[in-house]
């Protein structure tokens, strides 16, 4: 079967000599369509980093990266931008909405981007944010949003080029439980599996287990996989 | 690009308004700056300007009024006006002297004229005659205004009491001050002929060549410089210009610094602080050529909006000192604030590279932040 994202060998190595540091030592991991990859481990173990490389946002220092079945490793700050645009959607624990920009415009903003302008984008931003049941908050600024509703717009930003791949970053940190089950469901239950889309969800959130299909552990920068039931300790 | 440009700006309204208050102050800065120089300018050559005569004689090497003498020969009106093709040739004495009125002592550009001439005197009168006799003077409205003089009070002029006998408008100006006087009484007083003459002024027949009537002036008044009125203006024109160039081209370099250094600030400050943002787009799958552009725009859309702000306010203040200052005159005309768009496009493209460079060089990893 095809993979969405594939990570073969990835290693990641700060600074030069005696001062290196390796935050991801020969990690290899294949994320399939609809698949729910969850990347947990203590703080400094990697996740953050393993997360940056797996979206194109810097470069491995060993190892191959594919996307969607081409291998994307050498690809440049030219070609990656437009590759990130229409393959990947990104969800933060900061949320990271356009502070001048309402929840409409905010959805709307990367499909200008990907060259879906006015009309178009306009009426599919409205329907995912009505699906992620903002339907009236449309014209508010995030300032005027709760935690849970901005990671909502945040999420239909993150769908608004229908991307075969979501990565996730802490989603739930700044949220309660009850909101972030709720955005949790609508990430991997509503624009997941349903809609075959891989999400790769970096977190500490433990509660998180039960929507995984896999969890996978990432301790001194060494992936491992750990059982679907596998209580943390 | 534009939208997310104009949210931009439009969410630190305080901010903006300090861009766009500091572009239309540098703007009116130059504008008024630059009028007023015209204004200056216009006032100074109104005296060639309005008098209707095509050709102009100075003394040889002579080709301005303003900062040199001309002395033509004392017969030089007669061998003029016997000329075939001259349908009227009026000399005058021109001196720069300072006129008492009352105690204050005005520098005034002297015109010694003849009263029975058709032209050589003041183009407007707004109360009074021009036609003066020995012991009579022409001054204008403005400044016998300032010193609460009326007609028939006197003035002085090298020693000799005048008597106002009327009041011109539009001879008075920074600098630019005229008064008439008798040609005769005016001689007497320099101590020349009362034939003397500073320039001809020349009316040509209707079928006259301007251009033969030249040379053939030339050799009949080889003592002369013969000029056409537009040539005349144009020259004294430059003269002006350079007397007040270095002044006008220090004050608009103040002027675009100023502009530079708000467009600048306000434009890197309002990017700094959206630094996330543009990380932010970066990680989303924004290119450099789109963050450049957001930059762009709303440098630009600041600018634009600080621009007509500053023509507009630029009108006010001519309009308002027009009704304080009359004789103030300031000139901003369309081609002068069309003028300064391409600097002002410099001036912003200057602005806007700094924060262009932090753009580019910020890190999308910015987003893992929190």
């Amino acid at each position: 079967m095809n993979t969405v994202l594939e990570l073969e060998n990835i290693s990641k190595i700060y600074g030069r000599g005696h001062t290196a540091v390796k935050a991801v030592d020969n990690v290899s991991l294949q994320v399939k369509p609809g698949e729910i990859v969850l990347i947990m481990g203590p703080s400094g173990s990697g996740k953050t980093t393993l997360l940056s490389m797996a979206g194109l946002l810097m470069h491995p220092t060993d190892g191959h990266l594919w996307m969607n079945g081409q291998e994307v490793t050498q690809f440049n700050e030219r070609q990656l931008p437009a590759l990130r645009l229409h393959n990947i959607g990104f969800v933060f624990q900061a949320y990271n909405l356009l502070a001048a920009l309402t929840a409409l415009e905010n959805v709307e903003v990367v499909m200008n981007m990907a060259g879906i302008k006015g009309k178009a984008a306009r009426t599919r931003a409205i329907e995912l944010l009505a699906m992620l049941g903002l339907e009236h908050r449309l014209d508010h600024l995030p300032a005027d949003l709760s935690g849970g509703e901005k990671q909502r717009v945040a999420l239909a930003r993150a769908l608004a080029n229908n991307p075969p791949l979501i990565l996730a970053d802490e989603p739930t940190g700044n949220l309660d439980s009850k909101i972030g089950h709720e955005v949790m469901e609508l990430l991997c239950s509503g624009v997941g599996r349903e809609q075959g889309r891989a999400i790769v969800i970096v977190t500490h959130d433990h509660r998180l287990h039960d929507i995984a299909d896999r969890i996978m552990w990432l301790e001194d920068g060494k992936l491992s996989e750990k059982e679907k039931y596998w209580n943390g300790d | 690009m534009f939208k997310l440009a104009w949210a931009n700006l439009i969410h630190e309204r305080v901010r903006l308004a300090i861009s766009v208050g500091g572009v239309a102050l540098a703007i009116l800065l130059i504008l008024i700056l630059n009028g007023f120089f015209a204004g200056f300018q216009q006032q100074a050559v109104s005296y060639i300007r309005n008098q209707p005569a095509s050709l102009w004689l100075a003394q040889a090497g002579i080709e301005n009024m303003h900062m040199v003498s001309s002395v033509l020969p004392a017969d030089a009106l007669m061998r003029v006006t016997r000329m075939p093709g001259v349908k009227k040739a009026v000399a005058i004495l021109y001196a720069t002297i300072a006129v008492q009125v009352g105690d204050a002592l005005v520098p005034s550009y002297v015109f010694g004229i003849d009263p029975n001439d058709s032209f050589g005197g003041p183009w407007l009168l707004s109360e009074g005659s021009a036609a003066v006799s020995l012991n009579d003077i022409v001054i204008d409205q403005t400044l016998a205004r300032r010193y609460g003089i009326q007609l028939g009070d006197t003035v002085s002029i090298l020693g000799y009491k005048l008597t106002v006998k009327g009041l011109s408008k539009g001879t008075f100006g920074i600098a630019s001050n005229m008064v008439f006087v008798n040609k005769t009484a005016l001689a007497l007083g320099m101590g020349v002929s009362p034939q003397a003459a500073s320039y001809i002024m020349i009316q040509p027949e209707p079928t006259a060549k301007l251009d033969t009537l030249a040379t053939d002036l030339r050799a009949v008044v080889p003592e002369a410089n013969v000029m056409s009125q537009s040539f005349f203006l144009a020259r004294e024109q430059e003269l002006t210009q350079q007397m007040s160039a270095d002044t006008l081209r220090a004050m608009n370099t103040v002027g675009y610094i100023v502009g530079l250094l708000v467009i600048g600030l306000t434009i890197y400050t309002a990017t700094v602080e959206r630094v996330r943002e543009y990380g932010i787009l970066k990680a989303i799958g924004t290119d450099n050529r789109h963050l450049i552009g957001i930059v762009l725009v709303q440098a630009f859309i600041a600018a634009a909006m600080g621009y007509w702000l500053g023509v507009a306010l630029s009108y006010g203040i001519v309009a308002l000192v027009d009704r304080i200052f009359p004789d103030v005159v300031i000139l901003i005309e369309t081609s002068s604030w069309l003028g300064e768009i391409p600097t002002l496009v410099v001036i912003v493209v200057l602005a806007a590279l700094l924060p262009i460079s932090r753009v580019t060089r910020t890190d999308p990893m910015i987003v893992f932040q929190t």
